[in-house]
């Protein structure tokens, strides 16, 4: 559940970023999509394009997550856990 | 309130209460005690001034349209009397780091204000605490309840208070998607229960956010996932207002009995009673010193003064202090006599320099916008009487908040002139895409690229005018 949120949390603030400047430069009007211009609604064309950003930044940190694992945990679990928080590992 | 020392059925209760497992650790769940006092007013002043200002904004009219309304489907953010146009992009930069300075500036002189008083966070999370405490009653009462076992009281207590706090979640959601989409025609849709699939997907986030947030997450957002949390501590020095215990005084702590002389005891003037751990929303002791849990609230301070009173002993055992002051036994005069120094006046400097251009930008922001853009399709042709025609794409953007006449004109080539309309009307903020046909005869310019001006001018206001540069192309 942690690493869940480890994932999700982050993305979901950078996909907000993403979407602010992406959506200010580029008119959602003005897009194509296959080749044709995109004829949803605009608040559905931002909707999708904000949960399409939040799930593309979520698959950075879940690889990240993953390459933070050193080979001894891959057995065990856990997040780049800080080795502070012994506490933490053992709900992973 | 209890003044007994230590040992009090809360504590106890919290001690044995069963471990749950959360989202980030595992974690003991705070039960939060209730508290008094002229920091816990304030706060409810900010809950009361800032929730007043959210969920009542968008309802208020302006020039008979909603007063705040990010339009996204038109792509315009109207605040009261301004409209802006994804090209204003800028102002809203600059109000981020108007935001972060003034966040930076609160933070070096007073701590973690924005942490204490006025963050969402911390503010849904005092009303969610309220409605719980309301219902399921002080903390005493709420810690027997979660170690009883389920039983029709508890199943009645513990729904209605999911029930409430669903409520207010979704009229949270209700009112932030009200800013994006006008809250009287989602209103209108609420009635008939016709929302569009979008607009009811984000009412539902953000409902489910605001009540996961301020639930459940409470501290846990502070402590691992705000990222101003982990960073504040760089703007602390010594002489930043942090909420102190006064361990010269203090120490020893204990109980004792309020007849016998505690000093003669050897006996500081903490009695003990832990009820600033008690009242604290993180959960941690302040006595231990400045910890980066503590989310400058006060609560410990409320708390602690009260049980000074009864005691009989001065207020501020817990208090607002600076690490000089507490080290060197300065008083309020010394404190604010620090409150002048190199970072607070770089961050003034900043803050107020950028507050200034900003506030000039928006005062001279252009009421006329206009884009010229060359016709892609053909670049130069021959028309009747022999002249050289080019097209032009002009995007006129009345950025003003009533209807507007431009006349349209172009200068920079002998006997150029506009075939067709000279006059474009325009509604208040909105744009319109016009067709230009520009004509000169083939002698009054060289082959190639000739720079030209296009003068976009209001009829209705002389001021109102834009000198925009464009290229004529004049074939061979």
């Amino acid at each position: 559940m942690q690493r869940l949120l480890w994932v999700l949390w982050p993305s979901f603030i950078v996909a907000g970023v993403a979407e602010a400047l992406f959506f200010t430069l580029i008119n959602p009007q003005e897009l194509y999509l296959f080749g044709e211009p995109v004829n949803f609604s605009t608040i559905a064309t931002y909707s999708v394009g904000f949960l399409g950003f939040w799930s593309i930044c979520a698959a950075s940190s879940l690889f990240t997550c993953f390459l933070q694992r050193t080979p001894g945990e891959i057995n065990g679990g856990g997040c780049g856990h800080p080795p502070a928080s012994p506490a933490g590992n053992k709900t992973a | 309130m209890t003044t007994e020392p230590s040992g009090t059925p809360g504590a106890k209760a919290e001690s044995d209460s069963s471990v749950e497992v959360s989202l980030f650790e595992v974690h003991k769940k705070i039960q939060v005690r209730a508290v008094s006092g002229i920091f816990a007013t304030w706060r409810w002043i900010l809950v009361w001034f800032t929730q007043l200002l959210f969920y009542g904004l968008p309802w208020l009219t302006w020039n008979g349209r909603q007063s705040v309304l990010f339009d996204l489907a038109q792509r315009k953010f109207y605040i009261f009397g301004m409209v802006f146009w994804p090209q204003d992009v800028f102002f809203l930069a600059v109000l981020l780091i108007i935001s972060a300075f003034a966040l930076f500036l609160f933070t070096a002189v007073g701590g973690r204000l924005w942490c204490g008083y006025a963050c969402p966070q911390t503010v849904y999370t005092e009303i969610f605490l309220w409605i719980e405490q309301k219902i399921e009653g002080d903390r005493n009462a709420r810690m027997k309840l979660d170690a009883a076992p389920m039983s029709p009281r508890k199943a009645m207590l513990r729904g209605s208070r999911y029930a409430v706090w669903i409520a207010v979640a979704v009229w949270t959601g209700f009112t932030f998607v009200g800013y994006f989409t006008p809250i009287k025609v989602l209103w209108n849709e609420l009635m008939v229960f016709s929302f569009g699939p979008w607009e009811t997907f984000w009412i539902i986030f953000y409902s489910a956010f605001t009540y996961v947030f301020a639930g459940h997450l409470r501290e846990q957002v502070c402590k691992y996932m705000c990222p101003y949390a982990r960073f504040q501590g760089v703007m602390f020095d010594p002489d930043t207002l942090v909420i102190t215990y006064d361990e010269e005084r203090g120490e020893p702590r204990g109980p004792r009995k309020k007849s016998l002389d505690y000093k003669a005891q050897g006996k500081g003037d903490c009695v003990d009673c832990e009820i600033c751990v008690q009242v604290c929303p993180t959960g941690i002791d302040i006595r231990k010193g400045l910890q980066y849990e503590c989310i400058g609230c006060a609560a410990c301070i409320d708390a602690c003064d009260q049980v000074m009173d009864k005691m009989g002993y001065p207020k501020g055992l817990i208090r607002y202090s600076t690490e000089n002051a507490i080290a060197k036994h300065w008083g309020w005069k010394d404190i604010l006599g620090h409150v002048v120094r190199p970072r607070v006046i770089i961050y003034t400097a900043i803050l107020s320099a950028v507050t200034l251009a900003w506030l000039w930008g928006l005062a001279t922001k252009p009421v006329l916008r206009v884009d010229v853009i060359r016709d892609r399709a053909t670049l130069a042709r021959e028309v009747e009487g022999g002249l050289i025609e080019n097209l032009y794409r002009l995007q006129v953007m009345n950025v003003s908040e009533t209807a507007q006449r431009y006349s349209l004109s172009v200068v920079g080539l002998d006997k150029i002139e506009i075939a067709g309309e000279h006059t474009v009307e325009v509604p208040a903020a909105a744009n319109k895409e016009i067709l230009v046909q520009v004509r000169v005869p083939p002698e009054s310019g060289k082959t190639g690229a000739n720079v030209i001006h296009f003068d976009v001018k209001s009829l209705n206001d002389e001021s109102v005018a834009v000198h925009e540069k464009a290229t004529f192309l004049m074939p061979r």
